[in-house]
C-alpha cells in the first residue's frame, strides 16, 4: 500500500557566489565586509523569527486537545470559533501598536524640535564668537600700528639728536671756531695797542667827539659778542 | 512509512526548502526551475515528489512549505493528492501547506470541477492558488509568489509567521465559501 515515491532535489547556489551545495555562511572570498555584516544581521533576524515560531509551537502543544470524537459539524464550529479568537487577538494587538506609535511619534517630533533649537543656538553662538574674534583682531592691528608709529617718532628724534651732535663735533666748526678765536685775540691786541697809543700821546680825547667815539669803541670787549 | 512533521528538524542557516507534490512531473520540474531563477536572499531548495509518504532513507532538510499541485484535467492527480494528505502531521496545516490548481484555463478539458478543489482547500484550511503552469508568464508569476510564501514559512521574514500569513490570506477568500 505504501508507494515508494521518487524524490528529486534541486538546489540553488547561494547568491554570494559560491558553488551549489551546502550553504557556506562565510561565503566566497569575494564577499565584502559590508555584505558579511548584512548577512549576519539577516541571519540574526531569521533565527529570531524561527525561535519565536518554535516557542509558540511549544506553547500551543501545552494546550490539551479534546480527545472525544466530535461530529464534523461541531469540529467545524470549533475551528471557526478559534479562528475568530485569533482574528480578535490580532486586531487588539494592532490597535495597541497604533496607540503606542502615536505616542512615539509625539516624542520623536519633540526631540526633533529640540534638536533644531539646539542647532540654532549653537549657530548663533558661533556667529557671536566670530564677531568677537574680528574685534580682537582689529584691536591688535591698531595696537601694532600705533607701536610702529611711536617707534618711528623715536628713531626720528634720535636721528635729529645725532645729527645735532655730529654737527657740533664736526671738524669744520672746530677750525672756524679756532680761527674766530685767533681773530678776536688779534683784534683785542690791536684795540689795546690803539688805546695805549691814544693814552700815551696824552691828548684830551674827551673833547673831540670823533676821538671819544673811537676810544669808547675800542673799549668794547669782543669776547662778549 | 513515517508521517511528515513540520518541526522535527532544526532549520538550516539561510535555507528554505519547499516540497512540490504532484503527479505531473514535467510541470513540477518547470515550476521548480522558475522558482530557482527567482532572485532571493535565502538559499532555496526544491524537492519534488509524486506522492507522500517520502522515503525516509534520504537525509533531507526541514521542509518549510508543501505545495500540492492538482491538475484539473486529470482525476488521478486529485486522488493521489488526497491520499498523500493522510501522511502529513496536523501541525503542517497551520500555514505550511498550499494547494495549487493548474489547467483551469482550458475549461473543456477539465474533468474536475473547480468547486471540488475549493472544498478540499477549505476542509484543510489552507490557501488555494490557481495558475496555468503551462504558460510561462503565469508560471513565473506563480514562482515569485511561491518564493515569497516560502520565505515567510521558513521564518526568514521578521514579523510575519506562517500562521499570520494564513489568516491574512483567509481574509481575501470568497465569502460564498462559508456556505459550503
Amino acid at each position: 500500500m505504501e508507494t515508494q515515491s521518487e524524490e528529486q532535489a534541486v538546489t540553488k547556489p547561494a547568491d554570494s557566489g559560491g558553488e551549489g551545495g551546502p550553504p557556506q555562511v562565510a561565503g566566497a572570498q569575494a564577499v565584502r565586509p559590508e555584505d558579511r555584516m548584512t548577512l549576519l544581521l539577516r541571519l540574526r533576524a531569521q533565527t529570531k523569527q524561527q525561535l519565536l515560531e518554535y516557542k509558540s509551537m511549544v506553547d500551543a502543544h501545552e494546550e490539551k486537545t479534546p480527545e472525544q470524537i466530535m461530529q464534523e459539524k461541531q469540529i467545524e464550529a470549533k475551528i471557526e470559533e478559534l479562528e475568530n479568537e485569533v482574528e480578535e487577538a490580532k486586531t487588539a494587538f494592532e490597535m495597541k501598536k497604533l496607540a503606542l506609535d502615536s505616542v512615539l511619534m509625539n516624542n520623536m517630533k519633540q526631540i526633533l524640535n529640540l534638536n533644531k533649537l539646539i542647532m540654532k543656538s549653537q549657530q548663533e553662538t558661533w556667529d557671536l564668537e566670530e564677531k568677537l574674534l574680528d574685534v580682537r583682531k582689529k584691536r591688535l592691528q591698531l595696537k601694532q600700528a600705533s607701536e610702529r608709529k611711536l617707534s618711528e617718532i623715536q628713531t626720528e628724534k634720535n636721528k635729529q639728536k645725532d645729527d645735532l651732535d655730529s654737527m657740533e663735533n664736526s671738524d669744520k666748526i672746530k677750525t672756524i671756531q679756532q680761527k674766530l678765536e685767533t681773530e678776536i685775540q688779534i683784534t683785542t691786541v690791536i684795540q689795546h695797542v690803539f688805546q695805549n697809543l691814544i693814552l700815551g700821546s696824552k691828548v684830551n680825547w674827551a673833547e673831540d667827539p670823533a676821538l671819544k667815539e673811537t676810544v669808547l669803541q675800542l673799549e668794547k670787549n669782543l669776547t662778549m659778542i | 512509512m513515517s508521517v511528515l512533521r513540520p518541526l522535527d528538524r532544526l532549520p538550516g542557516l539561510n535555507t528554505a526548502t519547499i516540497l512540490l507534490v504532484g503527479t505531473e512531473d514535467a510541470l513540477l520540474q518547470q515550476l521548480a526551475d522558475s522558482m530557482l531563477k527567482e532572485d532571493c536572499t535565502s538559499e532555496l531548495k526544491v524537492h519534488l515528489a509524486r506522492s507522500l509518504p517520502l522515503p525516509c532513507s534520504v537525509n533531507r532538510p526541514r521542509i518549510d512549505l508543501i505545495v500540492f499541485v492538482v491538475n484539473l484535467h486529470s482525476k488521478h492527480s486529485l486522488q493521489s493528492v488526497e491520499e498523500s494528505l493522510c501522511h502529513l502531521d496536523a501541525a503542517f496545516f497551520l500555514g505550511k501547506v498550499a494547494f495549487l490548481a493548474t489547467g483551469a484555463g482550458r475549461d473543456s478539458h477539465c474533468s474536475i470541477h473547480r468547486n471540488t478543489v475549493v472544498k478540499l482547500a477549505h476542509t484543510y484550511r489552507s490557501p488555494l492558488l490557481f495558475c496555468d503552469l503551462e504558460i510561462e508568464d503565469f508560471r513565473a508569476a506563480m514562482a515569485q509568489r511561491l518564493v515569497r510564501l516560502l520565505q515567510i514559512c521558513a521564518g526568514h521574514v521578521p514579523g510575519v509567521s506562517a500562521l499570520n500569513l494564513l489568516s491574512l490570506l483567509r481574509g481575501s477568500e470568497n465569502p460564498s465559501l462559508e456556505d459550503l
